[in-house]
């Protein structure tokens, strides 16, 4: 491998794994908001819903 | 919806896109504009992200060190949430750390790993607070996993200062401080050039952190608002 190789492989990989990451925060943030929507029944809760 | 709620979430937006500004300008200055080294040419550019995710790391695990003093001093969930929450962060950036050193050392030092004093503690830090993060997931008492993680967090974030002293108590492999050293300032170290970079880079990773940290801790405490609910319904 060049070194544009071991350079590209650095970035691929941290990049990849704060893309998904931040995509695994937001999935768990819209299923609890999800369930605090079900229970309270009027869509009122004390959290922003992340759009 | 609530009002400070409200001035939260938009704060959190405007932080997201700042830092998104910062990591693709860091991305076109460390891969495009910036030379590469005199000594190690293009592979050098790993340094772009190696020294903001281990200084990443650090301030993560120092947020987990005040968290957690505050957690055990006053027991407010606010202060175990926000410890929590720094310590995955942190163990993201620390882990990381590891692999791009790891991708860095193979063309520079011709291996991938060696078990040399900065990167065994490392390695160690990295262990400690994956231990936290299971620790928490595996005790269901949620004051009793709050405490024991507030102390294993204090006793982890002693790995750092042992981290950054090792290249000088103990021959090793890695190069001394770029950055934080005693002795010279960066702009003596480094060459303008390569600083430059380096500092969008350290500006980039750190809007990133702080935008990370709040919508973790806004899901910690979704989560804990959640698990109320389930225990005794909606009061």
């Amino acid at each position: 491998m060049g070194p544009w190789g071991f350079v590209l492989l650095a970035y691929g990989i941290v990049w990849s794994a704060i893309i998904l990451y931040l995509g695994i925060i937001k999935m768990r943030l819209r299923k609890a908001e999800a369930e605090i929507r079900l229970h309270t029944g009027s869509g009122h809760s004390n959290h922003v819903e992340e759009k | 919806m609530d009002p400070v709620e409200k001035k939260k979430g938009k704060g959190r937006k405007i932080l997201g896109v700042l830092a998104t500004l910062f990591i693709l300008l860091g991305l076109y200055w460390g891969l495009v504009k910036a030379p590469p080294d005199a000594f190690q040419g293009d592979v050098q550019r790993i340094m772009y992200l190696h020294i903001p995710s281990i200084l990443t790391a650090y301030l993560s695990f120092f947020i987990v060190f005040v968290g957690s003093c505050l957690f055990l001093w006053k027991g407010e969930r606010r202060d175990d949430i926000l410890a929590h929450s720094a310590a995955e962060i942190g163990v993201l950036f620390t882990g990381l750390t590891i692999i791009e050193g790891s991708i860095w050392g193979k063309p520079i030092w011709g291996v991938w790993w060696t078990w040399d004093a900065r990167l065994t503690l490392t390695a160690i830090l990295f262990l400690i607070f994956v231990g936290y993060l299971m620790l928490r997931s595996l005790i269901e008492d949620e004051h009793r996993g709050a405490v024991c993680g507030a102390i294993i967090g204090i006793i982890g974030f002693v790995d750092i200062p042992l981290i950054h002293m090792s290249v000088y108590w103990w021959r090793t492999l890695h190069q001394p401080p770029s950055i934080l050293r005693p002795d010279k300032t960066p702009w003596e170290n480094i060459d303008p050039a390569l600083l430059w970079p380096l500092s969008i880079n350290f500006v980039a990773f750190f809007l990133l952190f702080f935008y990370l940290l709040s919508l973790r801790i806004h899901l910690g405490e979704t989560e804990y608002e959640v698990k109320r609910i389930r225990l005794y319904g909606e009061t």
